[in-house]
């Protein structure tokens, strides 16, 4: 084998462990991270990037999902009518997505990404959180029950507004699917500030959530021959041994440390896309 | 009373889909593991040759395909003797397994009674299976 090929697949799996144990403390999916990051600073066509990118978020969110599933952290519930709109319409967004060209594409991402950070620095998780839900929050029993270890009492919650956040979740799918994120970003305050679920069924639920729908959009691009093997399989190896780890250090590592850096090294990934699709900084 | 107040209820939905999905998950990871390291060490030769690949993957996926005479669709099931397309087999596996943790807890919803979230877990099987089989609008 070349080996100056694979220091490229070598600094891939060491990126994203690192990425594996960040996504999931700050609850923001990995894709959100790799996209920009591999995008802009590796050699790979950005349309092998977003199919790994999808494929990272769902290996890292599968990894995960047991630990968070059995800790009460996500629920499988409040996961299907929200995966469920999110999938059909990652569909489209990935079929959009592989059809505009690149530079369009890049450019859009930049700016995605960017209002990430903003929105992720303006946006604080609600203290409270529903007490009521609303009828098909009840058909649908959407509540639960969870031990928060960081005052050792079990929290009972229900969520809200079902409809709007099914919705909502419609059209993250959406921009996920095009973009090749996990868009925990966005399932997160959905969840939390939107449906009232408290932060951390919030994090672990969109975490399930991400593992169903980027399945349906990664499905387009492996289909269309859009996944390469050499850059996706050491990012999935990679973020999946990661976030085995920041599963189990997400009660105890210091989260708005890990949000804050999250939101520089965002805005900065941002900044580098939109500035390569708008062919200022190729 | 709720549904996470019982996590040692091993016919709990909720239970199974953690289940199935731990025990898949490791099968596509050691799979994977496996595939890569016949990769790696050149047993199973790939069919695009490293060198080439370094410079291909710099392309748009539909100039990559005509210059590297790479499949789409499922025609890399016919190159899965080859180091890169195992690997891409390991990749399907993880995309197939939310499909199977949903269809595994189709009955466990209908034995609790829940046969609303029985139809959502049906519905996202269909979408799952079309999304893998190239079967939705746009897709080709």
């Amino acid at each position: 084998m070349n080996e100056s090929f694979w220091i490229w697949p070598l600094a891939l799996f060491a990126l994203t462990f690192l990425l594996g144990i960040v996504a999931v403390v700050a609850g923001v999916g990995g894709g959100v991270l790799f996209v920009p990051i591999v995008g802009s600073f590796f050699p790979f066509h950005l349309d092998f990037v977003r199919g790994a990118g999808l494929l990272l978020a769902l290996s890292g969110t599968l990894a995960a999902g047991p630990v968070l599933l059995r800790a009460g952290l996500a629920n499988l519930r409040l996961m299907m009518p929200l995966a469920l709109a999110g999938s059909v319409c990652s569909l489209a967004g990935a079929v959009v997505g592989l059809a505009l060209p690149t530079e369009v594409v890049q450019t859009a991402l930049g700016a995605t990404i960017i209002a990430v950070a903003v929105l992720l620095w303006l946006s604080k998780g609600a203290e409270t959180f529903s007490a009521e839900s609303d009828g098909l929050g009840e058909r649908l029993r959407l509540h639960g029950r969870f031990l928060d270890h960081a005052n050792g009492v079990h929290l009972d919650w229900r969520t809200r507004r079902t409809v709007l956040g099914i919705a909502s979740f419609a059209g993250i799918g959406f921009l996920g699917g095009m973009f090749g994120l996990g868009a925990g970003f966005a399932n997160v305050p959905a969840l939390n500030l939107l449906m009232g679920a408290p932060l951390k069924v919030a994090v672990g639920t969109s975490g399930l959530v991400i593992s169903v729908i980027n399945s349906s959009a990664a499905w387009v691009y492996i289909n269309r021959g859009a996944l390469l093997p050499a850059i996706a399989v050491p990012s999935i190896l990679g973020v999946m041994l990661g976030s085995r780890i920041g599963a189990r250090l997400l009660h105890t590592l210091p989260a708005p440390v890990v949000r804050r850096t999250v939101i520089v090294v965002l805005a900065l990934a941002g900044a580098r896309a939109l500035l390569r699709g708008l062919a200022i900084w190729p | 009373m709720t549904h996470q107040q019982h996590p040692q209820d091993e016919s709990d939905p909720q239970e199974v889909y953690a289940r199935w999905l731990d025990a898949l998950t490791h099968i596509a990871f050691a799979f994977s593991v496996l595939a890569l390291a016949l990769y790696l060490t050149g047993v199973l030769a790939p069919f695009v040759a490293p060198q080439a690949l370094a410079e291909l993957w710099r392309l748009p996926v539909d100039q990559y395909l005509a210059r590297a005479g790479a499949p789409s669709g499922w025609g890399w099931l016919s190159l899965v003797g080859r180091g890169d397309y195992l690997n891409l087999a390991g990749i399907c596996l993880f995309a197939l397994i939310s499909l199977v943790c949903c269809a595994r807890v189709i009955p466990a919803f209908l034995r609790h009674g829940e046969r609303l979230h029985a139809a959502l877990a049906f519905l996202q099987v269909a979408v799952l299976l079309a999304a893998a089989l190239n079967l939705f609008p746009g897709a080709r």
